[in-house]
Formats: structure tokens, sequence, C-alpha cells
């Protein structure tokens, strides 16, 4: 009996978590380069349940079965799927089209320095030519950070390759990974990898003049919204019945 | 629960702040020298929702179920293109064919900058001073005020396409005067400042102005008389923008319906 209350509440905290997912993909509909993420449900291990002392069967334990007693999110994952070109002709406005990422060089508060990986090029020149994020975090070329000449006319080519009036500069540091699990969001639109990341050649084009939208699908956001509140509101209607025969379990000795 | 209705506020404040930019452009769309902006956002941090999680193999993931908090605004930055060229009968219209701007003297003597070339002839203590329609002086290539001589006629007062003034001498022909407009690029442009009645001031992240004049190796600009530079908004992009915009808040309107549902049906909980 209190077991299934316990049970309807994991289900309760789990379409929560859920929400709180699917929330965070609309507010990000329109954020440059962001991939939507999506969660598993697991339940949780299954148990064997017993009869016990019971006197209709001569008090010889009985299997009743395996039963789970509630359910956690599985895992979190993102979709890369390519997202939409918004044409912005900005000079400096880059569009990965195909699997990779743009590598920036970051530093955190403590001043450690790190790389980290974004599909949001929306890049900006600083004053001294280099190519920054619109945070001002150095992106990365072959050896270091990009610097291009100020008073040239930029140019790309679909490897990635920087000219500055005709001239090669540089040509950005596009990364991917074997295993994209190994890729941890660190928020700010970038990913840092974890301990174990491989990298290998990435297939993406570079396209100038473009950014990549969002990839969040809407409509299917919004059939996610929709099994979660009913989901969270069966949950619900389980603990007030559960809640209801305990009543009735409590009213029982009372005359 | 209420991570999930601040997620979604944040998302409806992004969104506003797009459709402010939006509504700017379109306010602005006749403005002369407006240069089209337009808001970015980035994702907001990530927490951890369960440190441990599986695959849908049953492997071990090598990262925590982070969920995100939301969104930001990234930047609001304008966009540098060519404006198209508009005719005008006044002789003092300037338009700028490049990466240039005009310097104008502002309030409080500072240099402010300004794509906008619609100026005037007003008659100051020295002579025909050359001002935007505030009345602030245009600066030449040497930074110092551009003034004519009392006696010239304004309307005959010309300029070449390098930005030299030229007045015609007695057979016609159009001599320099030995003044020159000024034109000032920058290396981040995005970077400027900007002020009110189109003007941008100089800030650290614009980098310091670069005077065409005395720059070598610099892509010069050209400067045509007579026309005005139109503004670069684009109406058909504008338009998608606002839809995408106002959906997107929609959106995040319902987020916030479906969490406050979900909070009501918890509290009906305990009767």
């Amino acid at each position: 009996m209190v077991k299934g209350l316990y049970t309807a509440y994991t289900g309760l905290i789990n379409q929560q978590n859920r929400l709180d997912v699917v929330t965070n993909n609309l507010a990000n509909a329109t954020t440059t380069g962001y991939k939507k993420e999506g969660t598993t449900s697991q339940s949780f291990d299954s148990l064997m349940a017993i009869k016990i002392n019971d006197p209709t069967s001569a008090n010889i334990n009985q299997n009743i079965g395996p039963v789970s007693l509630g359910v956690k999110i599985g895992e979190n994952y993102r979709d890369y799927s390519q997202g939409s070109f918004k044409n912005t002709s900005g000079p400096y406005d880059f569009a990965l089209s195909g699997n990779g990422l743009f590598s920036v060089s970051f530093t955190n508060k403590a001043g450690e320095e790190s790389i980290m990986y974004t599909r949001d090029g929306s890049f900006q020149m600083a004053q001294d030519g280099s190519l920054v994020t619109k945070d001002g975090d150095p992106v990365l070329g072959q050896d270091g950070p990009i610097v291009l000449p100020t008073d040239a006319t930029i140019s790309t080519d679909e490897t990635g390759e920087i000219y500055a009036d005709g001239q090669y500069i540089d040509k950005f540091a596009i990364t991917d990974f074997e295993d994209n699990n190994y890729l941890e969001q660190y928020g700010e639109n970038m990913y840092k990898a974890v301990d174990g990341a491989t990298k290998k050649d990435a297939t993406a084009t570079v396209m100038q003049g473009y950014l990549e939208m969002s990839n969040v699908n809407v409509v299917s956001e919004m059939v996610q919204m929709i099994t979660i509140s009913r989901a969270f509101e069966s949950n619900q209607k389980v603990m007030t019945s559960i809640d209801e025969t305990l009543q009735k379990a409590v009213t029982l000795g009372q005359l | 629960m209420l991570r999930s209705l601040w997620t979604a506020a944040s998302g409806m404040n992004a969104q506003q702040t797009n459709v402010d930019t939006i509504a700017n452009n379109l306010a602005n769309i006749n403005t002369t020298g407006y240069k089209a902006e337009s808001a970015e956002f980035k994702s907001l941090l990530y927490q951890n929702l369960q440190s441990k999680t599986t695959s849908a193999n049953g492997a071990n993931k090598p990262v925590s179920a982070q969920v995100g908090l939301g969104v930001r605004t990234a930047s609001i930055s304008s966009n540098f293109t060519q404006g198209s060229f508009i005719q005008s009968d006044s002789s003092s219209s300037f338009a700028i064919n490049g990466k240039g701007f005009f310097a104008v003297s502002g309030v409080d003597g500072q240099t402010a900058y300004t794509r906008n070339g619609s100026f005037n002839i007003s008659q100051g203590t020295d002579g025909l001073t050359l001002c935007t329609s505030e009345g602030y002086p245009v600066l030449d290539s040497t930074g110092a005020p551009i003034v004519f001589d009392a006696a010239m006629n304004s309307s005959n007062i010309t300029v070449d396409s390098d930005g030299n003034f030229c007045y015609p001498d007695a057979s016609n022909n159009p001599v320099p005067i030995g003044i020159s407009i000024g034109v000032f690029q920058f290396a981040n442009p995005t970077g400027l400042n900007k002020t009110a009645a189109s003007l941008f001031t100089e800030t650290g992240a614009s980098g310091v102005a670069i005077n065409e004049a005395n720059t070598a190796g610099i892509n010069k600009s050209k400067i045509k008389q007579s026309y005005l530079e139109g503004s670069n908004v684009q109406v058909a992009t504008e338009m998608v923008n606002l839809i995408t915009a106002q959906r997107a808040y929609e959106l995040n309107s319902k987020a916030i319906n479906a969490s406050d549902e979900m909070l009501q049906q918890a509290n009906s909980l305990k009767r």
C-alpha cells in the first residue's frame, strides 16, 4: 500500500524533471546553434515479491512476481541533427553544415584556460583583429587563436580556410568526436569534453554569412509537454486513490 | 517544478528583447544610415539532475543527466552592410560607399561618428559651417570643423568621390579648396557605442578610429554627393523574425501554463 505511494511519488518527480528539459528546449527555441535535449526514463531495478504468512495457502511462501518500485531518469541526450540556416550576411557569422564543432579558448573565473566546443558561429572581431565569440573568448585556428588583418575583406571556403583579400590566413579548428556522449554541456552554447573523449576529423563545411538556428521541433515539444502533464496527472490520481484507500483502512476501526 | 517556471520566464524575457529589437528596426526603416540590429541568444547554466545515467543499452554514460536553466541575450549587434542610395536634392547630402563613418563634434566636443550624411550649411561665426541637422559641426580629415569662406555660394560647393571639397573658379572649373571631408573606419564597428540621433561613439571594443586620409593600405570609402544612404533593414527578414519571436514567446507561456497546472495538481494532493 504505502509502497505504491512512493512509486507514484517517483513518477511525479520524474515528470517534473522531464518538463524542466522540455521547457529549456522551448526557452532556447531561437538560440543560435542550440541542440535539443531529451530525457529517457528508466524503471528501478525490479524486485521479487513473495507472499508470506498467508494462512489460506498453509503458510507456504508463494512467489507473486517481479515488481518495480519507481522510475528515474535513464539518460539525458542531445540531438545533434542539423539546425536550419539563417542568412545574416554578417562577415563574421559562420554556420557549420554537417558534423563538427568550432573550438574556442575559454578562460574561467579562476584564470584556467581550457578548450570549449560550440556550434554557435556568431563571432566578431576584436580591436586587435582577433576573432572572438560574442563573450570575447578567442576562436581557435590551426595553431592558436585566429588573428585577422583589420582592414581586409574576410572570406572563407567550405573547408574552413580563412582568406583576407584572397590571401590565406588560418583555418578554423573544427573538431568532431567519436562519441558525442563524452561532451558535457557547459552553458553559454558551449560544450566541454570529458575524460575519454576521442577526437576525429570533422566532416562539417563552413558557410560564411549564415547562422545555424536551433533544431528544436516545436510540435514535438508541445506534444511532449501534453504527455508530461497528463502523466503527472495520472500519478497524482494514483496518489489520491492510495490516500483514499489508506483513509478507509484508518477509519475501519472506528464505529 | 519551479525550475521550469523560471526557465520559461527567461525564454519569455529573451523573446521580448527580440521583439524590442525587431520593432526598433521597423521603426527606423526610413532612418538615413540606420543599420539593422539583431538579437542573439545563448543557453544559460546547466545543472545536474542525476549523476549516474545509463544509455539505452544499459551502459554507463560518461556524463551526468544535465538540465539547462534557460536562455539569455548574448548580444544585440548591428549589421554594418551597405544601405541603398537614395537621391537627394540637397548638395550638402552625402552618402558613404564603403566601411567609413563621418565624424562630427558632439554635444560636449566629443567626437561622434555617423553614417547619416544628411548635413546642412549654416552661417557660423567663422563662415559657412557644415553641420548635421542637430547643428553638430562635421569634421574634416584633420579633425577640424569644416568651415567655408563666407563669400562662397554654398550651392556651388561640390565634393569629389574622395571627399575633397571643390569650388568653381572664374572659368567654372571645380578647383579643390584644400578641405576634405573626414572619413574614419573601425576595426570592429559592431563594438561602437550607439547614442541618440544616429551617432556612434568609440569604445575599447571598437578600437580607435582609423583616419582614411592618412592611413596607407586601407580600402578607402567613396563619397557620393547629393545622395543619402537608406537603412539596410530588410522588411521580409524582420517579419519572419517577428513571427518566430512571437511564437516562441507563446510557446514559453504554454510551458508556464503546464508548470502551473502541475503545481496545482500537486497542491490538490493534500485534501
